[in-house]
Parts: structure tokens; sequence; C-alpha cells
């Protein structure tokens, strides 16, 4: 199996943006690395022809800041197979972790969102791999 | 001057240490060295978003802020809004190869980022004041055409 793309939105704007982009990394560099890779998204939206070819059909995860849903729609546009489209903010809630630091510094609420996410991301691309 | 913002658009990269560090700098940029003076949108938007993103770089002065030679956030500025009026990128303040190298998180920046993230944040402001100087300068030209239009007389005064 080829491997997972994970796609965060990385908002500059919110601190959700930056939950994303660590929980991608912590699943592409520590938790799943032979499993899972990650693209960035601002090479997505220039509409490559390298990248776009890339992402034809690949199964890919995004995570998203805002009800904006940019990595989603974003991969979708570049032709991936978006099989799950996760939202920071609603793991922020569930874990009642309201202020989770800013858009620049996450504190110790956040970094514990941030895990909350990469551990869901890992048991997704687990149950990929059992089917 | 009208009042007048700069939009800030930035990489942030996934993929290698000028993206977090574009990311930083534009931060601090915003929250620290410009407040009030500069604005930003995520970069995504210029797709996902409708037409109001689309307008940004068409309303305000930009500065694309970019990680690496691929320059995605002047690209796709430009794609989509129309020409930014500066570029800062990472690659050529840090060098391609420190620029492109996987250091991400932001756990695990180099001891010396501060620095680096000061050095790029520097840069963004010196294009921040040369636009706002580009548009005094423009103001002041206009205001002077107008006066010698409507009075016929020169700068001194007296004429």
């Amino acid at each position: 199996m080829s491997k997972v793309v994970v796609i965060p939105c990385s908002g500059m704007g919110k601190v959700y943006g930056l939950i994303a982009r660590e929980a991608a990394l912590k699943v592409v560099r520590e938790l799943k690395k032979n499993e899972a890779e990650t693209k960035c998204l601002a090479y997505l939206v220039t509409g490559d022809e390298e990248i776009k070819n890339y992402m034809q059909g690949k199964k890919c995860i995004t995570i998203d800041g805002c009800p904006k849903m940019c990595a989603a729609k974003n991969a979708k546009e570049a032709g991936a197979e978006v099989i799950e489209e996760l939202k920071s903010i609603e793991f922020a809630k569930e874990k009642r972790a309201m202020k989770p630091g800013t858009a620049t510094n996450l504190n110790e609420e956040g970094w514990e969102v941030v895990d909350y996410i990469a551990d869901k991301i890992v048991e997704i691309i687990d149950n990929l791999e059992v089917k | 001057m009208k009042e007048t913002k700069i939009g800030i658009v930035s990489c942030s990269g996934e993929e290698c240490l000028g993206g977090t560090i574009s990311r930083l700098a534009t931060r601090k940029v915003l929250e620290k060295l410009r407040m009030g003076e500069t604005v930003t949108i995520c970069l995504p938007l210029f797709i996902a978003g409708g037409e109001e993103e689309r307008l940004f770089a068409k309303v305000f002065p930009t500065i694309a802020v970019d990680g690496c030679s691929k320059l995605c956030a002047m690209r796709a500025t430009e794609k989509y809004s129309g020409k930014v009026n500066a570029v800062v990128n990472v690659a050529e303040i840090l060098g391609e190869e420190k620029a492109l190298s996987e250091l991400v998180s932001l756990k695990e920046m180099p001891q010396d980022y501060e620095e680096i993230v000061d050095k790029v944040a520097n840069e963004i402001c010196k294009k921040i004041d040369k636009i706002i100087s580009d548009i005094l300068t423009k103001e002041a030209m206009e205001e002077l055409e107008s006066q010698g239009k409507s009075g016929g007389g020169c700068c001194c005064g007296n004429c």
C-alpha cells in the first residue's frame, strides 16, 4: 500500500491551524513514518502538474482548523481520495481544551489536542491496513 | 496617508524548515513588529474560499513570504489575485540547504531559530516600510499634481 498523505491546513490566523500542522507532523515524523507522509498544502494550491500528478488517487487524511475546510477542498481539487476530513476544533472540544494557545505557540492543552488528533490518525491508518 | 494595511501571505510549508520559519516570522510581524499595519489570510483560502479571499491581494498591497524557491505563496497569490508587491524568500536568507532541511515541528526548532526568525521578520518589515514609503510618495505626487492643476502655482506658494 502506498503511503497515506496527511494534509493539515496549517492556517496562519488561528491556533487550530497550528494544532492541525503539529498533529500531521507527529504522525509522519514519529508515529507512522513508514506508512504516512505529508505534502505542502501551499504547493497543492499552486496547481502545479507535478504535485497534481503525485496526488492523483492517493489516499489522503486532511485536518482542517476552520469551517472553510481548505485542506480537504484543495486535496480533492488536486485529485486525491480524501478518506477522512478531520477538524481540529472538534477534537479540542472533545478534550475540553478551549484555550490551547495561540496561532504562534501551543500551551500544554494545545499539545494534548495534538497528541489526541495524531492518535486518531494512527487509528484510521491502522484500520486501513487491516482492511 | 489613507489607512492602508499591508497583506502578508505566508507559506507554512510542512516539508521543510523554511516553511516553519516563514510561519513564525510572519506571526511575529503580525503580532509584534507591525501590529495593526498588517493583515493576513491563509494561503489555501485562495482555492477553498470565495471571491472575498481572492479580492484580498487586489485590495491590499501584498507581500509573499516563501520558505523555499518553489515560491508557492507568491505564485498562488498571483494566480488568483494579482501581482504581489514584494517577496521574501527564506531560502535566500537561510541558504537553500538549511531552508530545505526537514526540521519542521515547533518542538524540534534549532537553537538559533529565534535569530533566524528575527532576520526574516526584519526583512518582511523592510519590505513593508518600502511599500508604505512608495505609497506616501505617490500620494504626495498626486497631491502636488492636483494643487498644480487647480491653482496653477508651484509648491513654493509664491507663484
